[in-house]
């Protein structure tokens, strides 16, 4: 027995679900748009400061969960098909796992050449620039754009986050998070800079490490929650710290229908939307008709959004690997 | 929202926004900053430069030696005559004359005067080197200070060459070229 929402009813999220939805594509347009002009403007002013490189690079990675999400998000619409009998939905966690190797294996580059810098004791060289006719130094206008650029993905990043949580979209809340963080590498990269102005060589380098760090750190996390997602782990949070409250809720659903003995579920997390097994044992076998079972998937359908097909299968003994208490 | 998933990363698991405990860590944050901010301006106070130098170029060669390297590539640099002559050797004489230094020349091949810069036997590199020289990882050039066409119709901007990382040098030498150099 399976049931499934309807192809349509991709477009007929609840209302404040496809509210959402459409202003996470806005916001995500938005960091788009913002960290296009971040990348030219630290390109234009990065001389050899490799602090401001990594932070260049990790601009430009930033880009990558933004335009993931987006293409998640076209590409989980349409509706399941004959050769796609499950949908699309798993495209987001292609793009999930795809935004996590990125920044970690440009994470872990950035190390190692900011480790190479500091060994070859490489003193990082910042001259003069030509302002409105007078020649100043360099550095201080990397550290007026870091400031500049720093702030307007913070408030972005606070803003996707409350989004996130409804939609249950990790993705989304990966990149709002890292973004959330950004000042923090903005700010390492105002220490590097003012440290070379100091006569500290060593001190852009250093910052450089601490930036590529929070990338690789960033690429763990995404990488993790990814490859979990895709091994059809138990469905948590948005954040991965608890179990999704919406498997108690399934299993508590079916124990307490009347003609049934014993029930328990597993979920898939599909990305954006789950899919359930329902295994039941029914008081007396002639009591799982097919009209019980559907109108139990019907009802499971209802229950949120979220849950976008479900099977409820009659068996005579439950699965051990989940926990039936 | 997650109260913990905060500006703190968790750092300060009870504090929500909005909370009076919120306030009482930002201004913790706030009082941290403000002592990094005014260690690091007492700091700037202690150098003498801003940039600095971490070789103190500028502070040696002013009254002092300005060591410089130059190799023969008309017309901005000669080395036919008794004294390394041409327009990039004009230009550091002036230089030097702002800063009171006297100059001690070598001429050989850049190779051989990138080396000795590399072990900080030499100040300043001229011989008509582009933006785009291959010795731009191992020097710290300055900001063109004239640009020229080549036989080839390509345009070359024209650059210096120090010690890498000796900011505060370079920074007066950008400043010197780019208010004088052009003109020349």
């Amino acid at each position: 027995m399976k049931r499934m929402a309807s192809p349509a009813d991709d477009e007929h999220l609840p209302d404040e679900i496809s509210r959402a939805v459409k202003k996470a594509v806005r916001l995500e347009w938005a960091t788009l748009g913002v960290l296009s002009v971040t990348v030219v403007l630290v390109f234009l002013v990065m001389g050899n400061s490799q602090a401001m490189k990594t932070a260049w690079i990790e601009d430009m990675l930033s880009m990558v969960p933004p335009i993931a999400f987006l293409i998640g998000v076209r590409v989980t619409r349409k509706p399941a098909n004959a050769k796609h009998p499950f949908g699309y939905h798993r495209a987001i966690g292609i793009a999930h796992l795809v935004a996590g190797t990125a920044l970690f294996v440009m994470g872990g580059y950035l190390i190692v050449d900011a480790l190479i810098k500091l060994i070859t004791v490489e003193h990082p060289t910042i001259g003069g620039i030509n302002l409105f006719g007078h020649t100043i130094w360099l550095g201080w206008l990397m550290i007026l754009v870091l400031l500049v650029t720093g702030i307007p993905p913070v408030i972005l990043g606070r803003m996707k986050l409350k989004l996130a949580e409804p939609l249950h979209n990790k993705v989304l809340y990966a990149d709002a998070d890292m973004n959330k963080a950004d000042w923090m590498t903005s700010f390492a990269a105002i220490v590097g800079i003012a440290g070379i102005g100091l006569g500290l060589w060593w001190a852009d380098a250093a910052a450089a490490i601490v930036i590529a760090t929070s990338i690789v750190k960033d690429g763990a996390t995404n990488l993790s929650a990814a490859v979990s997602g895709l091994m059809d782990a138990r469905p948590t949070t948005v954040d991965n710290k608890k179990p999704h409250p919406l498997i108690s809720d399934a299993q508590e659903f079916l124990r307490n229908l009347d003609w049934v003995h014993a029930a328990t579920v597993r979920l898939r997390d599909e990305g954006q939307v789950f899919q359930i097994e329902g295994f039941v044992i029914p008081a007396s076998l002639e009591l799982a008709t097919p009209e019980r079972l559907e109108a139990a998937e019907n009802a499971l359908l209802e229950q949120d959004w979220k849950i976008r097909d479900v099977v409820i299968a009659p068996v005579t003994h439950l699965p051990n690997v989940v926990e039936s208490d | 929202m997650h109260p913990t998933r905060d500006l703190f990363h968790g750092k300060f698991p009870d504090v929500g926004k909005g909370t009076l405990a919120y306030g009482v860590a930002m201004k913790k944050v706030i009082r941290w900053l403000t002592v990094l901010l005014v260690l690091a301006m007492s700091l700037t106070g202690c150098v003498t430069h801003y940039p600095a130098d971490p070789h103190g170029t500028l502070d040696r060669v002013t009254d002092g030696v300005l060591r410089v390297g130059a190799t023969h590539d008309e017309p901005f640099v000669s080395v036919e005559g008794s004294e390394p002559a041409g327009d990039e050797v004009r230009l550091v004489e002036e230089f030097a004359d702002t800063l009171g230094a006297r100059i001690e020349w070598t001429t050989a091949s850049e190779e051989h005067l990138v080396t000795e810069m590399e072990h900080g036997q030499l100040d300043l590199l001229i011989g008509g080197m582009t933006m785009d020289t291959e010795w731009q990882k191992k020097v710290g050039l300055t900001r063109p200070y004239k640009e020229t066409v080549n036989a080839y119709g390509e345009t070359e901007k024209h650059v210096m060459a120090v010690v890498n990382g000796e900011n505060a040098f370079l920074l007066e030498l950008d400043q010197f070229l780019q208010s004088s150099g052009g003109q020349s």
